[in-house]
């Protein structure tokens, strides 16, 4: 593990802080125990707290928090410029970076998500929900990360993405989920594990590709930002 | 041993005679600062951008329905019905603009700037408070006025249907005020906790959105009063609920309420308040202590 991996771990978690982001995956666990226990059927309650409440909302809005945290919050306080000095390459930086952001988005979003679908179905569901949700992190990871880079208000325009994009149009013009990363993990978790609970809008392939490419090309780019990044006291 | 030759010249130095303003002027001048700051007024060109992002696009759904309902004549959404569908965009807006209000101060530690001058503790969360709720008001009331004054001039049967068509705008403008005071007392409060204004963003989103989910499953509970009870698990549906109950007709044709609340209106009532009240009173004793760092 490189030493701006540990500096980023201990960005992210050496502060309470983090601790705000622990009620999102206990609720989800806590709504599928509950709704398990008291017998309504997976059919009911699987739709909101798996798709509603896990993939759309507790994966999205923290990988926004961690992925916007691990670069924004350097490049807020100005501390970005202690690593930069360094004779690192670029990609150095950004890598070990996202892979940070990936794991603990992956971790805090995928171990309630596969109680919850093993609780709805099978273990079979758990897994493949767990798989999905990790491509997904790794997805949003790379978006979030690169948006620190491009613009000083990371969060809010993740955000617009989040809520404006995904939330809005995604559910009122059905053409703009061929460009969400939340179909893509749908679609890929349905495809591991073939249940009625999850409905995906996109193909397969579609969202496979889509996937790669938004992580692969948002990594570049951040590589790219970063190696003509300007350091500059914050406006407005 | 010389004289001291020491002289002080009177150099026209003078002490402010004038009148001096009080507590109320303190107040004023912070609540409209903060109205201002809600839409980026008197800031560069950068702070305008998300606020206004979210005006425009709530008055281009205003101006759409009320270019369908010209055309086809009838209403495709009351004017409650069309708060209710914005609930996303007033969350982001409480989301840009809460920690802009607040976390902003904390941040570069400016609060004992404040408080030295003739303001008490509790009057600067609670005009921050004040602004925000205006201008959430603003943001819901101003596409519904938008709405009623297409309608207004397309109603064909005179004074008698702009009157009739206020009467629809009224409650809905006094709804449009509690979801006002519940977002903005909710938002600020968890903006207030901490002084990063990222984080704070997706702290005010979070604890919104991860509400609405739990409203739906809990309404699939086999108990008819859990049901009944969901909705006071998330700020946006207490509110629709405690509209619902209170306007009942005047915000929604009968039967069309997405609020199946039985008998508990008055509990939803009693909830909101408490909602509003314990986040001012938290967001008050938050503002006892933060200033003494």
């Amino acid at each position: 593990m490189s030493t701006v991996s540990w500096i980023t771990l201990r960005g992210l978690f050496g502060r309470r802080r983090f601790l705000l982001l622990l009620p999102l995956p206990v609720v989800l666990i806590v709504l599928a125990v509950l709704s398990r226990s008291l017998g309504v059927t997976p059919h009911e309650w699987a739709p909101p707290v798996l798709v509603g409440l896990g993939l759309a909302v507790v994966l999205p809005v923290v990988a926004l928090i961690v992925g916007t945290g691990v670069l924004g919050a350097e490049i807020d306080d100005g501390t970005v410029v202690h690593i930069l000095t360094k004779p690192l390459p670029r990609w150095q930086i950004v890598l070990p970076k996202l892979a940070v952001a990936t794991g603990v988005t992956a971790v805090t979003v995928a171990v309630p998500l596969y109680a919850a679908g093993l609780l709805a179905d099978s273990a079979r569901l758990g897994l493949a929900l767990a798989a999905a949700s990790a491509v997904g992190a790794l997805a949003y990871s790379a978006l979030f990360l690169a948006l620190s880079l491009l613009t000083r208000r990371p969060v809010l325009l993740g955000l617009v993405y989040v809520l404006i994009w995904e939330g809005l149009l995604g559910n009122v013009v059905s053409g703009t989920r061929v460009l969400s990363i939340q179909q893509y993990v749908i679609t890929l978790a349905d495809r591991i594990a073939p249940t009625e609970l999850l409905l995906g809008d996109v193909s397969v392939p579609v969202a496979a590709v889509m996937s790669a490419l938004i992580s692969v090309g948002f990594t570049v780019l951040a590589i790219d930002r970063l190696r003509s990044f300007s350091v500059a006291g914050e406006t407005s | 041993m010389p004289e001291p030759t020491g002289v002080i010249h009177d150099i026209g130095y003078q002490r402010y005679t004038g009148p001096r303003l009080g507590r109320r002027a303190v107040f004023g001048a912070l609540y409209l600062h903060g109205l201002r700051t809600a839409f980026g007024l008197g800031r560069s060109a950068k702070a305008k951008i998300f606020p206004w992002l979210v005006v425009g696009i709530v008055t281009a759904v205003a101006a759409a329905l009320t270019a369908v309902r010209a055309q086809i004549g009838e209403a495709v959404m009351t004017y409650a019905q069309f708060a209710d569908n914005m609930s996303w965009l007033v969350i982001f807006f409480v989301a840009v603009v809460a920690p802009e209000l607040v976390s902003r101060d904390l941040r570069s530690g400016v609060l004992p700037l404040y408080f030295s001058r003739p303001l008490p503790r509790s009057d600067y969360p609670v005009a921050k408070l004040l602004a925000l709720a205006t201008a959430l008001w603003l943001l819901l009331g101003g596409p519904q006025f938008v709405m009623f004054l297409g309608a207004a001039f397309t109603s064909g049967d005179g004074m008698r249907g702009v009157w009739n068509e206020l009467l629809d705008l009224l409650p809905s403008l006094l709804y449009a005020g509690l979801w006002a005071a519940v977002f903005a007392s909710v938002g600020l409060l968890v903006a207030s906790l901490t002084g990063k204004r990222a984080f704070a963003a997706g702290a005010v989103v979070a604890v919104f959105l991860m509400t609405t989910p739990i409203v739906g499953t809990l309404s699939i509970m086999p108990s008819r009063t859990v049901n009944e009870l969901a909705f006071l698990a998330s700020p946006s549906t207490l509110v629709g609920s405690v509209g619902t109950w209170a306007l009942g007709d005047l915000l929604v044709p009968e039967g069309q309420s997405d609020f199946s609340i039985g008998g508990f209106g008055p509990v939803y009532a009693v909830a909101a308040v408490l909602l509003v009240a314990g986040c001012v009173a938290l967001l008050l004793r938050r503002y006892r202590k933060v200033a003494a760092r």
